[in-house]
């Protein structure tokens, strides 16, 4: 079992902080998303975990090792990082065969791969005459060539067809089934919200959210009261934080429960309360237009 | 041994695209060129002086300086392109430690030059061998002088794709590595002979001169550390600037 940790990970380019003191760890079994807008920092983020970029602070372990001293990296991690880090002129079976002898692996699962992957009828044709799709599934299949307990994935769905998602997803959920570690990086919300079982959501190099996809659905309680400003202002003393929209608050940081005991406490009829079920796409808009303090907005279990 | 596999794993990667059959090309056409200059092409007097002696047919058919040329090149494009295509990333990732990985990367080079070395100088001994008598002289190189040749021409390859190789990684960007093998190998050599003329003993030309037995000076075993010097330095430089740097 491998967890991936990162502790307070930093990472500029001159003056531009990439990654800013990242925290955060990623659990086998699990599929775990990570989000975040382009230019967060989820590349680098990887690729720093993966030891091809530098950490300017903190450190980041696969299993409680550093990438570099794994015994043997490409056995334990498959990657994908780049759709196109393809010698155009070669073939895809080709491909594989470089990373087949060099990672020492044997050939015979080549073939496999490729008839799983669907390139069996393009296996000698050019990677450079693939669509982005077909690189992409080549990606996936260089990664999973090795049988890797842990896949690091950087926008694998990118050009994919609906049903090479839908294949994407079910190879993915398959190997989380199997304990093996899956963290992907992704701008597709609703691809991750059917995908995976944690996201990690980052916004300008901070982390601002993580935790199972079910529980940060419900990081919000609607509550309806013919008083709104009185019980929203006992409410943000609590620590909550409140928006009023068209009457109803609602009420982010406080568990429904304890709204109920406040909104008593204070002598404040309710109306309505309700558990806030937004779908990804609106919790991820939230948070990434929000501006990232240090603390997550709201921190999971995978934090 | 991981080593091997990786050496193994960058000699596939070299054999896989068309680039080192375009450089064997090139290695035809330079041969042809040369039957057809020992054919048709005359000395200022009308006569055939320049393939008249032995030593003249050497120095003719002595092929190690422009291997290392061509190879110098082959080694250039054959790193840089990993950087440009991004297949740099999968051979981090297989070997995070990346002395190993680039002293794998330039194993398979050296391998590569050195083959086009031999396949170049052997097309050049062919041809010559074929044109000369064709023009009624004979062809006066012994077997040992051959076997020189083939060897010095292996050797300049080997190490002129190294050479290369570290630029390639210094400079990562295809153009700019090409550009950077010529300066080095084309361009600064006779430069430097021009603001010192001691130190046309140590250009490559005449180290591998040397080697090819044309020349004498200055000796074989100094000749050979000179060469490695100038393989092995941009090389080195190459792998040191890799250490550390970002793979974005």
């Amino acid at each position: 079992m491998h967890t991936l940790e990162f502790e307070n990970v930093t990472k500029s380019y001159g003056d531009a902080v990439v990654v800013d003191d990242m925290t955060f760890t990623v659990q086998p079994g699990r599929v775990t998303g990570f989000l975040g807008p382009n230019g967060a920092g989820k590349s680098t983020t990887m690729k720093i975990l993966l030891d091809l970029a530098s950490a300017d602070h903190g450190r980041t372990s696969i299993g409680g090792t550093r990438y570099r001293d794994l015994d043997d990296p490409a056995r334990t991690v498959g990657a994908i990082l780049e759709a196109n880090a393809f010698h155009p002129a070669r073939s895809g079976r080709n491909h594989l065969r470089v990373l087949a002898d060099s990672g020492g692996y044997p050939h015979d699962r080549i073939d496999e791969l490729l008839g799983l992957v669907g390139l069996a009828d393009a296996a000698d044709r050019k990677a450079g005459a693939y669509s982005l799709g077909m690189r992409q599934r080549l990606g996936l299949a260089a990664a999973v060539l090795p049988d890797p307990p842990v896949l690091v994935l950087d926008e694998p769905s990118n050009g994919l067809d609906p049903q090479g998602i839908r294949w994407m997803r079910d190879l993915l959920r398959q190997r989380a089934e199997m304990g093996n570690t899956v963290f992907v990086s992704s701008h597709l919300l609703s691809e991750v919200e059917h995908l995976a079982d944690e996201v990690v959501v980052i916004n300008r190099g901070k982390l601002v959210a993580s935790g199972a996809i079910s529980d940060l659905q419900q990081a919000g309680t609607t509550v309806r009261t013919p008083t709104p400003e009185p019980l929203s202002k006992i409410l943000e003393d609590a620590g909550a934080t409140v928006e009023i929209h068209e009457g109803a608050l609602r009420v982010q940081g406080l568990a429904i429960a304890e709204i109920g005991e406040r909104a008593h406490e204070g002598g404040i009829v309710l109306h309505e309360l309700t558990p806030l079920a937004g779908s990804l796409e609106e919790l991820f808009l939230g948070w990434t237009a929000l501006e990232t303090s240090d603390e997550p907005i709201v921190e999971g279990v995978a934090s | 041994m991981k080593w091997l596999k990786l050496v193994r794993g960058e000699l596939r990667k070299l054999t896989t695209t068309s680039m080192p059959w375009a450089f064997v090309a090139v290695l035809v056409v330079i041969a042809a060129i040369n039957a057809a200059a020992i054919i048709w092409g005359t000395d200022a007097d009308g006569s055939k002086a320049f393939i008249s002696t032995a030593e003249d047919q050497l120095s003719l058919l002595a092929f190690g300086a422009n291997a290392m040329l061509i190879t110098g090149l082959f080694g250039a494009i054959a790193v840089s392109r990993e950087y440009g295509h991004g297949t740099v990333v999968p051979t981090f990732l297989t070997t995070p430690r990346r002395t190993r990985a680039v002293l794998a990367q330039l194993t398979a080079v050296f391998v590569g030059g050195g083959v086009l070395g031999l396949v170049g100088a052997g097309l050049i001994l062919v041809t010559g061998a074929i044109s000369i008598p064709a023009v009624d002289y004979e062809f006066m190189l012994s077997a040992g002088t051959v076997t020189r040749i083939l060897a010095a021409a292996v050797l300049a390859g080997g190490l002129g794709a190294v050479l290369g190789a570290g630029i390639g990684a210094l400079v990562r960007n295809t153009g700019g590595a090409v550009v950077g093998a010529v300066l080095v190998l084309l361009i600064l050599p006779p430069l430097a002979v021009q603001l010192a003329s001691g130190a046309a003993f140590w250009i490559p030309g005449t180290l591998v001169s040397v080697l090819s037995g044309v020349v004498d000076d200055p000796g074989l075993p100094a000749a050979l550390l000179a060469l490695a010097a100038w393989s092995l330095v941009p090389a080195v430089i190459g792998l040191a600037a890799v250490q550390k740097r970002d793979v974005v």
